[in-house]
């Protein structure tokens, strides 16, 4: 019987089975040391998300992203100041739901998503690597007192960082040196324009060149003090960010059968429009069937009366996410009634943001270029993102508003996918720049905005 | 919404394991499968259907029949660039299977009628993995009825022709990135055309030539169905059921073969198939309903390939022969379109076979395969997917045949 051919033939069959191997990649850490890894900055590193500090958006920071990847080569546990609620720490955390507006028309959006807050007097009583204190500016971090309950009142402390401040006056500086870092992360600045941008230019002011370039300096004299290595970021373009962009500067609309709209708006600027030819001014306010720029109020209109320092948005301008729609449509914002400064970036004050930007972003290259750090250009980067858009495994990144990917329900801070390819540019750079193969996430792990 | 969606349906269709060049194998013999899937030349009854209708005019028995399948188990492994995270897929054993029947009318005329399953199988990726965007899973099954006639003259020389009807059920699943396990389901039936040529020529008792043209079939998918899970709010842009025509080439192969019987034991035989991958430049998708937003081309711009086959067969006596060979399958696809649909990398086999004949009506034919695609680093340039890949695929076959 020919029987033991088959079985010979079974026999090859079983000793042939090996299943395919990829190994392409030898996690390595480089010239760097991952031991103690301190991430120090703002919103972004804390993992605010939605109009809030929550815990799942926590758990997606771009810090903890990181954090997790440096395990992969040495590095000791990340822990963060964990937020126990699905709410944050303060009110304000958005989700996409349907809201009703003044016209009685359904829409999707952003809404309020509220519940049980675990508040900053919930203190953290561990030792933290994730510094990331939501509003923060670079002077904030050597502020003595940010983390002290006693200063709130006064405004001169922070919740998130008296949530988990290790003593109250504490600077966040001291509290991440008391670790003794190996490795940092600093991506601080953004809040020293952004508050001003954010407030159209009337609320908070940009902070000084001389005391932003003093105070980072000092902020990563420190940190490198004890041989630690580690990598700085600048500042994106914050007015290509879904809070500015979202809103069209020619939002008044006018139905085609309402004429007589345009006509009584173009009668009750006429005398506007006369005063300022007599003053020789180019102001003009101009109404027609469509879209229409809206009236805005602007204080900086040089020599004009203040009772007229009012005109017509031009398109280089910026509305702000936070302008209530429901006063354009209902209640004649922008059209019979100018709508206040404080939801509108001027061209001045834009001007303003991009050369404060321009210089803040200098001092950071130059920071890393002298003291061999690794550096992140997420400046060019969001530039790319506005103009032609990012593309990785199959999700695209724009600026769009809930659309793109990029941008959370609060128009600025990230989405969790937009986290891990910030994480995945830090990685980029800290490979490079210390011959390290830390491993990079994949993007479609993480998760896209969640629709109702 | 218009980008991303695109994005969605972008790539899919037919699979790797489908239609890959590495997976393109030809089971439809189990003696063929032995011999490094060479046919063209051989004259080995029934199955000559499939690798050359001109040969089945001569073929040396009055009633033939072979009846076998394979399973196909593959392995792929997948590393993303940059990353140590790796995926393999689930793929589930598909079993092509072939049943050939034919008669010779008089010396001159034979007919014959085959069905096989020269496309089918599963691409099962995880559900949340790295390319999920790109295609979770996608499973085809094609089934080929071809009847067929063939001619000879003087005994040497066959001509034949075989008509191809084919079905094929395809479906696919890839996922949407508005929430958490939001997808698409496509879901469709073809019915398509097609035909199969050769011509076989005995040069002398040692010496065989074959050549064979089997056509393309476009296989064309009309009214599929389309399933969008996804969230209650984008009902309204994304219709959660809709209609949708696409279509792909299954390509047109010609193979040249030759066959010597070097010894009274040893039969040597040599084939090289030309398949004619360049049809396959896009794929696109037309929906019923908003149209304006779900239609996409994507693009795949395949090439040619030509594959190399080598085969032998030794009789260790008149009831046991052995048989071996070997190919080399290239991939077709482009290198900036490499999609984890269709897994199709450089690959080299090893084929071993046997036949056994207890009987002298009836052979038991028994083959092993063994593929291995070649570890390659790939992209997908418009959805920016990149990693290595490499695979492995073990292929046993069983079959009878019987001859009267």
């Amino acid at each position: 019987m020919k029987i033991r051919y088959f079985v010979y033939l079974v026999l090859f069959a079983f000793l042939a089975s090996c299943k395919p191997e990829v190994n392409e990649f030898t996690p390595s850490k480089g010239t760097a040391d991952f031991t103690t890894y301190v991430a120090l900055g703002n919103s972004l590193t804390a993992g605010y998300a939605d109009g809030a500090l929550y815990k799942s958006g926590q758990m997606y920071s771009f810090a903890n992203i990181l954090g997790q990847q440096f395990e992969t080569v040495g590095g000791g546990k990340f822990v963060q100041p964990v937020v126990n609620s699905e709410f944050g720490v303060l009110p304000g955390k958005l989700k996409l739901g349907y809201s009703i507006d003044c016209l009685g028309v359904t829409g999707l959006g952003p809404v309020s998503d509220a519940g049980d807050l675990d508040s900053y007097t919930n203190h953290v009583d561990y030792a933290v690597n994730n510094m990331g204190v939501p509003g923060a500016k670079v002077i904030h971090l050597l502020a003595p007192g940010y983390g002290n309950i006693q200063n709130l009142p006064l405004g001169l402390a922070n919740p998130y960082f008296v949530k988990f401040a290790a003593t109250p006056d504490i600077t966040v500086l001291e509290q991440a040196l008391s670790l003794s870092p190996t490795f940092f992360s600093l991506w601080i600045g953004n809040n020293d324009v952004l508050g001003y941008a954010t407030s159209g230019g009337v609320g908070d002011a940009i902070t000084p060149v001389d005391q932003f370039g003093g105070a980072y300096a000092m902020l990563v004299q420190n940190l490198t003090q004890g041989g630690a290595k580690g990598v700085l970021a600048n500042i994106p373009s914050i007015t290509d960010a879904a809070f500015f962009t979202t809103i069209p500067y020619n939002i008044v609309a006018i139905p085609d059968t309402m004429q007589y709209a345009v006509d009584a708006l173009n009668a009750a600027y006429a005398g506007y429009n006369a005063a300022m030819e007599q003053m020789g001014k180019p102001y003009r306010i101009h109404f027609q069937l469509g879209p229409n720029p809206m009236v805005i109020q602007d204080p900086g209109m040089e020599g004009v009366p203040e009772p007229l320092m009012f005109r017509q948005m031009t398109a280089n301008e910026l509305a702000l996410l936070t302008l209530p729609q429901d006063s354009i449509k209902c209640a004649t914002w922008g059209s019979a009634i100018p709508v206040p400064n404080q939801y509108i970036l001027t061209e001045t004050e834009i001007a303003n943001v991009t050369e404060a930007i321009t210089q803040f972003n200098d001092i950071i290259k130059s920071t890393a270029t002298n003291n061999d750090l690794a550096f992140v250009d997420f400046n060019a980067i969001m530039h790319q993102v506005a103009t032609t858009g990012l593309m990785f495994e199959g999700v695209t990144f724009t600026p769009t508003f809930v659309q793109g990917n990029l941008f959370s329900l609060d128009g600025i801070h990230l989405t969790p996918q937009a986290n891990a390819l910030v994480a995945n540019y830090y990685i980029d750079a800290i490979n490079a720049k210390y011959s390290a193969n830390v491993p990079k996430v994949s993007i479609t792990s993480y998760p896209p905005i969640q629709f109702p | 919404m218009k980008k991303i969606t695109l994005f969605l349906l972008s790539a899919f269709f037919l699979s790797t394991t489908v239609f890959a060049g590495g997976y393109q194998v030809r089971l439809q013999g189990n003696k063929q499968n032995g011999m490094g899937l060479v046919g063209t030349s051989l004259n080995m009854g029934s199955s000559s259907i499939f690798y050359n209708p001109g040969a089945l005019s001569l073929m040396k028995d009055k009633l033939h029949f072979e009846v076998g399948a394979s399973g196909i188990m593959s392995n792929i492994d997948f590393q993303m660039e940059g990353t140590n995270s790796n995926w393999q897929p689930n793929n589930p054993v598909s079993t092509p299977f072939y049943v050939y029947g034919a008669g010779k009318i008089n010396e001159m005329i034979s007919v014959g009628v085959g069905v096989y399953t020269p496309y089918g199988s599963t691409a099962k990726w995880d559900e949340d993995w790295a390319g999920k965007f790109l295609i979770q899973d996608i499973a085809l099954k094609a089934i080929f009825i071809q009847p067929t006639i063939s001619f000879n003259f003087n005994n040497k020389f066959g001509i034949g022709a075989g008509f191809i009807l084919a079905t094929g059920d395809v479906e696919i699943n890839k996922a949407i990135n508005y929430s958490d396990n939001a997808k698409a389901n496509l879901k469709g039936s073809t019915l398509s055309y097609g035909f199969n040529v050769g011509a076989y020529y005995q040069a002398t008792d040692k010496l065989s030539f074959g050549i064979d043209y089997r056509s393309k079939i476009t296989m064309k998918m009309e009214g599929g169905d389309a399933t969008f899970t996804i969230p209650t709010a984008l009902q309204t842009t994304i219709p959660p059921t809709n209609k949708f025509d696409a279509e792909l080439p299954l390509p047109a192969n010609l193979d040249f073969s030759v066959a010597y019987q070097a010894t009274d034991k040893l039969l040597l035989a040599f084939e090289l198939d030309w398949v004619m991958w360049g049809v396959y430049k896009n794929l696109e998708f037309t929906f019923e309903e908003k149209g304006e937003l779900l239609n996409s081309s994507d693009p795949r711009e395949y090439k040619d390939t030509f594959i190399p086959r080598l085969g032998a067969q030794y009789a260790v006596n008149s009831k046991l022969h052995l048989r071996a060979g070997m190919y080399y399958d290239q991939s077709p696809t482009n290198e900036d379109y490499f999609t984890p649909e269709t897994v199709s990398l450089n690959t080299f086999a090893y084929t071993l076979g046997l036949s056994y004949s207890p009987i002298d009506m009836l052979s038991i034919d028994v083959s092993f395969l063994q593929l291995f695609g070649q570890k390659a680093e790939k992209s997908y340039v418009p959805d920016n997917f990149n990693g290595t890949y490499q695979s492995i695929t073990y292929i046993p076959g069983l079959g009878v045949s019987f001859k009267f």
